[in-house]
Formats: C-alpha cells, sequence, structure tokens
C-alpha cells in the first residue's frame, strides 16, 4: 500500500518544529513513531500536506524525577517506559499498559507515549480501507453524517483505545503542551472533547511535549485489559486504578481513581464509584467487588457496536477489569509493608 | 515530486540514494535495491513480515518512512547468512521445519535474531513473546518457537536439534 504524497520536514530544534506547525496547521500532523498516522495515511484517513517529523527532537525522549512528580518526554519510545525503574516503582499501571501495546519486539521500539496519548479515536466502521468504505455512505467522521456504531446517532461515536492514556488518566497525569504562543499545562482527564471526530482539546500549532505523573505517598496502581489477541489488537476494554492510602496508617484507602477505558470517546474516570472507596479497607474484597459493578453500570452507558466484540460482552467485562485492577493495587499494598 | 538523499547501510552496504518523502523503508529495500526477502503482508503494522532491524531493533519496515532510516544501520533477511553458510538461526528454522509457505520466515528471523542478541537463551515465554508481533498461518508456530529455543542451545529430547551433531556415526 502506498502512502500518499506528502512534503516532507525534520527541523532540528523545538522551536522549528513549533514554527512550522503554526505556519501550516490543519495542513500538518507531527510524525513521531508513525505506527498510528501512518496507516491512517495508507487507509487515506488522514491526508496531510505536510508532515513534521520529530526525528532530531531526542531531546523530549526522557524519564526524570522534578519535585513531587516524575516527567516523561512525549517522544520517549515504549520500550524505555516498560524498561524504567523509576516508572515501574511509581506508576505501575503504566508500565502495564506499555507492555500491551502493539507487539513486545516491534512496535515497542518504534511507538512513542506521546504518539500512543494522542492516536486518533477509532471505530471499526471507520479504520477500514478506502475501498470497504467507497461502498457505502461515509460516517461522520469519515465527513458524512451516519453513524454505524449506534443506530440514530447524531455524532461520532467513536473509541479512545488508547492503553496509555487509560492508565494515565488513573495516575492523574498531566500533559505539557508548547506552541509558539507559549506553554501550557493540562489534567489528561480534561484534555477531552467529548467529540469523537476532534477528541483532543488541543489546537493545530501546538505539541505534546511532556507527561506529568503526581508522586503521591504510598500510592499504588495497576491496569487491566482485554482484547481479541495478546498482541498487535487495541483493548476492547480496559481499566487503570490508583489507590492512595489513608495518611493515618489504618489499612484503609483514602482516595481512589478509578478509570474505564476503550468504552467512551475519552477514558472515562468514574468520580462517584471512585468516592465510594474512600474509607475501604485494601482487603476488603466484597467493597472492591461493588465498586467495581458500579462502575460497569456506569460506563455500560457509554460503549457503541464500535469494536468487533459484542456490546453486552463489552459491558460485562468492564467489571472483571475494574476488580482485577482494584485487587491487583491492592495486593501491592501489602506487598510494600511486607518489605 | 520533490526527492531527497539519504544515506543508508543495509547489511553492512552503504547506500546512498534519492527517495520520495512517501517512500517506506520497505518499498527502498525491495524495489530500488531488489532485497526482495523482506514482505509485505497487510501493509498497516499488524502481521509482521516487513520486519528489519534498525539500528539493531526489530521494526515494521512497511510503516517506516525511508527518510526517517537516514544515517542508519538496517539488517534485512538477506544479511543474516554469511555468504554460503546460514545463520545458526535459519539453519535452525530448516532442521526443525519452522519453514513451510516461508511468507513469515524472514519477519520470524529478524525478531528472533533481535531476541537472540538481547537474551542468547531465551526460554519459551520469552520466545513467545518476541514472536508475537508476527503472524504465521502455517505452522501453528510450535516449530518455530522450538526452532528459536533450541538455536543456540541444543535440546536433549528434541529430535530436530541436530542429528548432525552425531554425524560421525552416518558415516
Amino acid at each position: 500500500m502506498r502512502l500518499p504524497q506528502f512534503t516532507y520536514h525534520s527541523p532540528d530544534t523545538l522551536q522549528g518544529v513549533l514554527v512550522l506547525l503554526d505556519e501550516y496547521r490543519d495542513q500538518a500532523e507531527v510524525l513521531a513513531g508513525g505506527t498510528d498516522l501512518l496507516v491512517r495515511m495508507k487507509q487515506r484517513l488522514a491526508l496531510p500536506e505536510v508532515l513534521v517529523s520529530l526525528k532530531h527532537l531526542d531531546t523530549l525522549s526522557y524519564i526524570k524525577e522534578a519535585p513531587g512528580m516524575l516527567c516523561i518526554g512525549a517522544k520517549t519510545p515504549i520500550i524505555d517506559v516498560i524498561r524504567s525503574d523509576k516508572v515501574q516503582q511509581q506508576a505501575p499501571a503504566l508500565v502495564q499498559a506499555c507492555e500491551r501495546i502493539g507487539a513486545v519486539s516491534i512496535q515497542h521500539f518504534r511507538g512513542t507515549i506521546g504518539g500512543n496519548i494522542l492516536q486518533d479515536n477509532r471505530c471499526i466502521h471507520y479504520n477500514q480501507s478506502l475501498l470497504h468504505r467507497s461502498g457505502r455512505q461515509p460516517c461522520h467522521k469519515d465527513g458524512g453524517k451516519i453513524c454505524y456504531a449506534r443506530d440514530e446517532a447524531d455524532r461520532c461515536n467513536s473509541t479512545c483505545q488508547s492503553d496509555g492514556a487509560a492508565a494515565l488518566t488513573a495516575l492523574d497525569a498531566h500533559l505539557v503542551l508548547n506552541s509558539i504562543r507559549g506553554e501550557r499545562r493540562e489534567a489528561l482527564d480534561a484534555f477531552y472533547t467529548t467529540d469523537g471526530i476532534h477528541p483532543f482539546d488541543m489546537q493545530p500549532d501546538e505539541l505534546l511535549t511532556q507527561i506529568d505523573i503526581p508522586l503521591v505517598p504510598g500510592a499504588v496502581s495497576a491496569y487491566e485489559r482485554l482484547s481479541f489477541r495478546s498482541a498487535i489488537d487495541y483493548p476492547i476494554v480496559c481499566a487503570g486504578v490508583r489507590l492512595v492510602p489513608n495518611p493515618d496508617d489504618s489499612g484503609c484507602i483514602g482516595s481512589a481513581r478509578i478509570v474505564v477505558g476503550a468504552m467512551g470517546r475519552s477514558p472515562l474516570f468514574l468520580a462517584q464509584v471512585s468516592r465510594s472507596l474512600a474509607g475501604v479497607a485494601f482487603d476488603d474484597t466484597a467493597a472492591l467487588e461493588k465498586a467495581a459493578k458500579d462502575a460497569m453500570n456506569a460506563a455500560a452507558a457509554f460503549a457503541a457496536h464500535n469494536a468487533g466484540a459484542e456490546l453486552a460482552y463489552r459491558q460485562a467485562m468492564v467489571e472483571k477489569m475494574v476488580v482485577r485492577a482494584l485487587t491487583q493495587a491492592a495486593a501491592r499494598v501489602f506487598t510494600r509493608k511486607a518489605r | 515530486m520533490q526527492t531527497i538523499d539519504i544515506t543508508l547501510t543495509i547489511n553492512e552496504q552503504t547506500h546512498i540514494l534519492a527517495v520520495k518523502p512517501n517512500d517506506t523503508l520497505l518499498e527502498v529495500v525491495r524495489d530500488y535495491l531488489d532485497l526482495t526477502g523482506s514482505k509485505e503482508g497487510c501493509g498497516e503494522g499488524v502481521c509482521g513480515s516487513c520486519t528489519v532491524l534498525l539500528d539493531g531493533h526489530p521494526v515494521r519496515a512497511c510503516l517506516t518512512l525511508a527518510l526517517e532510516a537516514d544515517g542508519s544501520a538496517v539488517t534485512t533477511v538477506e544479511g543474516l547468512a554469511d555468504e554460503d553458510t546460514l545463520s545458526p538461526l535459519q539453519q535452525s528454522f530448516i532442521d526443525h521445519g519452522a519453514v513451510q509457505c516461508g511468507f513469515c520466515t524472514p519477519g520470524m528471523l529478524m525478531s528472533a535474531t533481535a531476541l537472540l542478541k538481547e537474551q542468547p537463551h531465551p526460554d519459551r515465554k520469552a520466545v513467545r513473546k518476541a514472536l508475537s508481533g508476527n503472524i504465521c498461518r502455517c505452522t501453528g508456530y510450535a516449530k518455530i518457537v522450538d526452532a528459536v529455543e533450541h538455536a543456540a542451545r541444543p535440546a536433549s529430547g528434541c529430535p530436530d536439534c541436530h542429528t548432525k551433531d552425531t554425524g560421525g556415526d552416518h558415516d
């Protein structure tokens, strides 16, 4: 499959990239690993006139600790995140998520953490070849007025199937975005527009440069996902959780963040269910199971027929993924204490 | 359309090539250099048959722009053998019957080569994980995993492992 034609730029500096993005705006796409963008270009879902490559911006590839947070450069390859002791200790949910992205031997070396967060929303009816799509009316995301994922829907029901985004939302991560207008910082859970066509609250001249993960004392996290095949496939349901112990050392959860991914247009942070876990003992299995059931009920309404699996199955699996993630995270509190 | 000169070291030979921005690394090795060992299967990064090593790491050549590989060292399946002597891994694939139609084999060999470079004696789980990005529709994978696992260290209980080791007895 040939790629469409485009003009290629590979600036040596961050400023050079930002100037080009400002100049070309909607006509330009940023190329990092290319594992999402180039596939969409081959399928003619994205037809940028200009590609701005981050090839020379190795300055955006790092993992470092700053006061109170862990900072990851947006161009850091997935494999570096997986192999980082710092991330493994401070944010194991992110390592678990990154291990599941693409195929171990291959996409980990090309794909980047920033690219994983910014991968376009997907839908089994939209992410198809030009030939497949030419046989029917275009859907909302393809410029038409039909949704094949949900009957009578007046807007796009694509899904955010990023593993990294679900884990990072659970970890309460923030994004640093740069443009020639300056720098801004935004919480990941506020970064989504709930519009399936343009899922990110991001201007065309902006570049994601850094991901900040707050370091909360005693916090534990875990990530679980379900997909058809363990490698290459995108998740059809996933869950990320972070549990912070009560500071009084009572063996209870002080605060929780439960996030369900691959169900809605963005990772779903379930605030009410998360709050219900405050004060619950880490080994209170019944309470964790109840929270998982509540999470399923809260997330089920967001799902549409867009990932290939039967809808009722995906909805039922939300509970399983959440309970597994919660149990794993809770177990990490005890292994830490035992050490 | 604009062409750009790039330098690629492919199988230890340096080439200076004028490529178009939308040429992938796979198109360059197959169409410009006639190294047709690397295959295009899906063209979308799913099947792994186009896997090559870029600076020692396995990548999908179909999803790597030639321009992005400028200045890098590329190893394709043609670079594994030393003239007429197959690499131990290639020989192991033959000995174990790990090749049937052969379409996935170049990608399998490249992913496995990268694994063996990092872990000379991988266990079965590590092999399966390393090859999880490569699809084979013939063998059912068991023979391929055997071939990789036994490439560096023939297993005593494996009937396919080097009948040649006892070659002296056959004379």
